[in-house]
């Protein structure tokens, strides 16, 4: 067994010499090696042990116990039960078991842990102990324990060892208390004046200094003039040295001192390996945000890092590209991740199948380069990061209202072929409530990627139609891709759905959209885009039936009540749908189709003789719910600059005899007046908002859109672009050149070759035309050789002049959302909502797992030579809050005493010594404060009490919220009136504050005492 | 901010975990899976440094200017059948964190002669003792690997790896000479360079 000595003499858990009945950690370690495959139940009977072993009397069996429970949380066995435990063998005075008891400590509590604040005068005790083993006990293991409460009763007993003559101990003090001061920043201007004084001390060890400055750097200003003292050596340092860390760490320096003032020597860092890829385009990120020039030249090397197999590197060098992005490189950076995507999405072996076959034509037209770059290695990306690139794909192009784009169709089809590549969350987890958030994340990206289909149908109505044909070929190959059995779960078929809707009339076939949503409205699960593919469907129907143009003949009747009956089936589905929004569009629309179903049964065609009208509610009323005002784009937040009318006032009832009044308007027939004047007001369109309905007249006066792309663009882009796209754009193109005299066509549509074949007919074979001589004709500098195909990569690339539309607002008073440069997507940075109560849950939202906040220090201000004033009230408070504190403490102790002692009652006398100690040379104050209280909380008698001490305590106990109070059940104990010498520092400046205080004080002492 | 130091085997079992701030058990498993499942898939020749990990992605709308004390930076090395994480915040200087990891290692090769992951399973008290010299509540106090073995040969005797438990058996063995081999190139080595 070991011996009685404090000294750590037998520190070795692994006692395997000595006999016993327990289990040693060794024993423990040794069995969970022995039971391979039956470990789980191994460490039931194992935690099942420890659970008795550990009430054990024997301090050894305790310690022991706690240690292997230790070991059985680092495999994820919660011990938190324990906790009592764990301080019964930090108290221990062995130190060998005490060590076990503090790691024990370190390891398992939590800020909930009710035990800790019993751990107070015990962590005091062994923080005045003499030996720095101990004493480095509690300085490690303050930091994970740490509350507001015990930092502030123990920082009077952790600043001596600030002074301590092991450095080590001095550089953990240091810690410790900035560690402190995260949660009671006061420790810091207390702790303030000592740690100066080490800083000035020069027989200090440097790297306590150097631990200090680590720690405190924040908060000690770098002076501006050690700033340009410090850069030239570190530039020399950065040219001369031969070190890649070295000169990292330099320019690391540079950079976080923002001392960044000539453009230091950065193409040193073109050298790459692999690690300091990694540290360099971390130190780019940093410079980026504030000289976007400099990285901007290193762009080869940064693109080159995107495409690297290190996902690491991937991500930062995104996260780079993100900051640098122009309307000059947007297409090539995009088309990079587009490549790295279409090559590893699913769907990549198809789609390179047939796009040999259907590229052969155009091969004459691909750079040669391009074709013989070996194909990229198929990695499998994770589904996160194809999320997460897609998310930065779609935020550089739509940035400041795509004021990077020039060209809205290549936008579109990326947009188009985004929406194949995105990942669709697996059916069975939808259907469940518990979708992993990576399938959640799936589908809202589709979901963002239709919204910015959507956006540029809506905001750039040069592309719209293109736009809306795009919508129309996702949907249709969604309606193939999906099944009954497969439902539809892409998210972007919400907004795609809703163009088709809203913008019918530019729709290549609306019929055909028209049936592909039918198919696909009951393989949707999603309630929410089921309610907008219904609107979209009546949307659409209204347009092929309700053209009242078209003579309402026979033929014309039948389609129309064909179709009706068609839609009616369709929908009547939806009739009971569980989700409100669904149910309620799908019962209104199935009437409506009735009531018109029915009106176009009674409407006899029209002969030859005799001329009939289409009933007017399949002509004028359906079509009318959905042809207002063209919709336009609203900034996010222009909500909040609708000013409030005066005298509104949205608690008062609407009337104060509301049922009554509605019970009288159901026998109450009134005048349709009203509505005549709101369907005026509706539907007439103000000869101001003309411009909307008018194109701007740039894109009149063009007869064909420009075509801005290169050839070399094009190679490009149809390495990630499917087949299907690629061969739209082809007919597009063909279409646009057709009369272009310099253009080419590919073989088939070659006009010369008729004529080629009816000169050989005429003539017979022995003429051969291609062997008669042309003259060479040199047309000079205006003449285009027409032989070449490019005569339009060779021009500058000229901007597409197209207006897109600024987000509608109300207000002028932010400018900055009036001028239009705000997308829907700065809604962080939105001057309405950073208002202050919105602020502070940002904050607490973004706090992440992990996190230490060190923001309430920023507000902590050490800086004595402040302003008069603010430092009297800096100083009032702090009075008053020390007073308050003091009076925390006192009760807190004296609540713990108490519960300490019935512990002790129940322990048999673990902790009693400490306590003793503890409380001797307040002996005298205690039993005047114990009679008080004793008084004051069991009988609740106040007379005798004196009034002010009383107050304070309630006030005490107010401030000391239910945490504290709820342990207790009595109130009896010691109080330690006298605090820490730190902490007088300024007390008792103002009593006048004071005063007020009481009084409201008093009220509330009452009626808490008529309890 | 140092937030949090691990140490685990090849097949994710955890030696060592020590977090600087509290977490509930299971929180704690959950990150150690899912930082073992980014380690154990790096391409050969990777960088040291791996993307975070789901539970300590930042929030979809989380603005990466505001903070400094939130984990952003995930540090690994590899000696034979261990891996070594270091979770920080963007402040820690990378290279310091590797060459940190380095020093720890080398430490405990020092404490145990010739250390291999037995020594680890064995003495877990241990690696926490040097880890405590090292770093205090997430602040690097200690690089020097003369104080940090004194600091925790003060504590006591450092066990040996028991006697019967040999070298041959089960996952023991071979991450010594990894540290040698590191031991010999001046302390700033790193893997796949």
């Amino acid at each position: 067994m070991y011996g009685c000595s404090p000294l750590p003499t037998c520190a070795q858990p692994a006692d395997a010499g000595c006999p016993r009945f327990e289990k040693s950690l060794y024993d423990l370690i040794r069995g969970l090696r022995n039971h391979k495959g039956s470990e789980k139940e191994y460490i039931q009977s194992c935690l099942k042990e420890c659970r008795s072993e550990i009430r054990s009397q024997d301090m050894d069996v305790k310690a022991t116990a706690l240690l292997k429970l230790c070991y059985l949380e680092m495999l994820g066995h919660d011990m938190s039960w324990a906790s009592f435990h764990v301080l019964e063998v930090m108290a221990s005075q062995r130190y060998h078991q005490k060590r076990v008891g503090y790691l024990a400590a370190v390891q398992s509590f939590r800020s909930d842990t009710d035990v800790l604040m019993m751990a107070t005068n015990l962590l005091k005790k062994d923080l005045a102990a003499s030996l720095p083993i101990i004493m480095s006990l509690p300085i490690g293991a303050l930091p994970h324990i740490v509350t507001p409460s015990l930092s502030m009763s123990l920082l009077g007993d952790l600043l001596p060892r600030l002074t301590h003559s092991h450095s080590a101990i001095r550089k953990k003090t240091v810690v410790t208390l900035y560690r402190l001061a995260l949660v009671y920043p006061e420790a810091l201007r207390a702790a303030w004046p000592k740690i100066k004084e080490r800083l000035m001390d020069p027989d200090e060890d440097p790297s306590v200094t150097a631990a200090i400055v680590n720690v405190f750097a924040t908060l000690t200003p770098l002076e501006p003039r050690l700033v340009r003292k410090l850069l030239p050596p570190l530039t020399n340092l950065i040219r001369t040295t031969p070190a890649m860390s070295l000169l990292y760490e330099c320019i690391n320096g540079i950079i976080q001192g923002g001392i960044l003032g000539d453009a230091s020597d950065f193409s040193a860092r073109e050298e790459i390996a692999s690690l300091l890829k990694y540290v360099a385009l971390l130190a780019f990120n940093k410079i980026v945000a504030t000289h976007p020039f400099l990285v901007a030249e290193q762009e080869d090397v940064i693109l080159e890092c995107i495409d690297s197999e290190d996902i690491t590197i991937r991500i930062k060098a995104l996260d780079l590209v993100q900051g640098m992005v122009s309307s000059d490189n947007l297409i090539s950076i995009v088309g990079r991740l587009m490549r790295q995507l279409k090559a590893a999405s699913p769907s990549a072996e198809l789609n390179s199948l047939d796009d040999s076959e259907q590229d052969s034509s155009d091969e004459a037209n691909v750079d040669p380069k391009r074709r013989s770059k070996p194909q990229e290695p198929l990695i499998p990306l994770p589904e996160d990061y194809t999320i997460d690139v897609i998310g930065r794909i779609l935020k550089m192009c739509s940035q400041n209202n795509y004021a990077n784009i020039v060209d809205f169709d290549w936008y579109i089809d990326v947009l188009t072929q985004l929406v194949r590549i995105a990942p669709t969350p697996p059916p069975q987890e939808v259907e469940s409530d518990s979708a992993t958030s990576i399938s959640k994340l799936a589908a809202e990206i589709s979901e963002r990627i239709g919204n910015e289909l959507r956006n540029v149908a809506v905001k750039v109505k040069a592309v719209r139609p293109a736009a809306v044909r795009a919508a129309e070929l996702i949907i249709s190959r969604l309606t193939i891709e999906t099944s009954i059995t497969r439902p539809a779960l892409n998210g972007a078929l919400k907004p795609v759905a809703w163009v088709v809707g809203e913008y019918a009339s530019l729709l290549a076939s609306a019929d055909d959209a028209l049936r592909n949503l039918q198919d696909l409205l009951p393989r949707i699960r999603d309630p929410e885009i089921l309610a907008t593919c219904l609107q979209a469907v009546l949307k659409l129907f209204a347009y092929v039936a309700g053209n009242d143009q078209i003579p309402w003949t026979p033929e014309r009747k039948s389609m129309v009540s064909l179709l009706m009956a068609r839609v009616i089936h369709v929908i009547e589905k939806f009739v009971s749908h569980p989700y409100l929004e669904v149910q309620e569009r799908a019962v209104e629309f199935v009437e409506l189709l009735k009531l018109t179903a029915e009106a176009a049964a009674g409407q006899t065609p029209s002969t030859a003789e005799l001329h009939q009208d289409p009933p007017l509610l399949l002509t004028q009323a359906i079509p009318s719910l959905f042809a207002g005002w063209e919709l336009n784009s609203v900034a996010q937040g222009a909500q909040y600059n609708v000013p409030i009318p005066d005298g509104l006032d949205l608690d008062e009832p609407i009337h104060p005899d509301l049922p009554r009044l509605l019970a009288q308007a159901d026998s109450l027939s009134l005048p349709d007046q009203s509505e005549d004047e709101f369907a005026a007001y509706y539907h007439q369109k103000p000869p101001i908002t003309s411009i909307s309905s008018t194109e701007p007249a740039i894109n009149k006066l063009g007869e064909a859109p420009e075509y801005t792309g290169s050839y070399q663009q094009h190679a490009a882009e149809e390495s990630y672009l499917d087949p299907d796209t690629i061969a739209r754009r082809k007919a597009e193109r063909m279409e646009r050149y057709r009369d272009d005299p310099f253009y080419i066509p590919p073989e088939p549509i070659r006009s010369s070759t008729p004529i080629h074949n009816i000169l050989q007919k005429e003539n017979g074979p022995d003429l051969d035309i291609d062997s008669i001589p042309i003259m060479q004709l040199d047309l000079g500098p205006t003449g285009t050789p027409s032989s070449t195909p490019k005569p339009i990569a060779a021009k500058p690339k000229p901007r597409q002049r197209i207006v897109v539309a600024a987000d509608e607002t109300l207000s002028t008073s932010l400018p900055n959302r009036a001028s239009g440069t705000s997308t829907p997507r700065s809604y962080d940075s939105d001057p309405t909502l950073s208002r202050p109560s919105t602020a502070a849950t940002r904050k607490a939202k973004q706090q992440s797992l992990l996190q230490v906040d060190s923001s309430h220090l920023e507000s902590l201000s050490l800086d004595a030579s402040e302003s008069a004033a603010a430092l009297e009230r800096q100083q009032r408070e702090e009075a008053e809050m020390q007073q308050a504190l003091r009076e925390v403490q006192r009760l807190r102790l004296e609540m713990q005493r108490a519960n300490e002692r019935i512990m002790v009652a129940q322990a048999k006398g673990v902790t009693a010594e400490g306590v003793v100690v503890a409380s001797k040379p307040k002996k005298k104050k205690k039993d005047d404060k114990e009679k008080r209280v004793k008084v004051g909380e069991s009988e609740g008698v106040e007379g005798k009490v004196k009034k002010k001490k009383k107050k304070k305590a309630v006030e005490s106990q107010k401030a000391e919220g239910s945490g504290t109070g709820s342990g207790t059940g009595s109130g009896t104990g010691t109080g330690e009136g006298a605090s820490e010498p730190a902490a007088v520092g300024v007390v008792k400046k103002k009593r006048s504050g004071k005063a007020k205080r009481l009084v409201q004080l008093d009220d509330r002492e009452e009626a808490g005492g008529s309890q | 901010m140092i937030n949090a130091f691990l140490v685990f085997n090849g097949q994710g079992q955890p030696r060592l975990t020590k977090f600087y701030t509290q977490l509930d058990t299971q929180i704690k498993q959950r990150l150690i899976s899912e930082i073992f499942t980014l380690v154990s898939n790096r391409p050969p020749g990777s960088c040291n440094f791996l993307p975070l990990p789901p539970l300590l992605a930042p929030p979809a709308n989380a603005d990466p200017q505001q903070h400094n004390d939130v984990p952003s930076l995930v540090t690994y090395r590899h000696y034979a059948t261990l891996y070594f994480i270091v979770i920080s915040t963007s402040t820690e200087s990378p290279l310091a964190l590797i060459d940190l990891i380095q020093v720890y290692v080398e430490a405990l090769d020092r404490l145990f002669e010739n250390v291999c992951e037995l020594d680890l399973i064995f003495n877990f008290e241990t690696l926490h003792a040097t880890l405590g010299e090292m770093i205090v509540g997430g602040v690097v106090v200690e690089t020097n690997l003369d104080r940090i073995v004194a600091g925790v040969k003060a504590q006591g005797t450092v066990a040996k790896r028991p006697v019967n438990e040999g070298r041959g058996s089960g996952g023991a063995g071979g991450f010594a000479s990894a540290v040698g081999a590191g031991l010999g190139m001046g302390g700033m080595v790193w893997h796949g360079r």
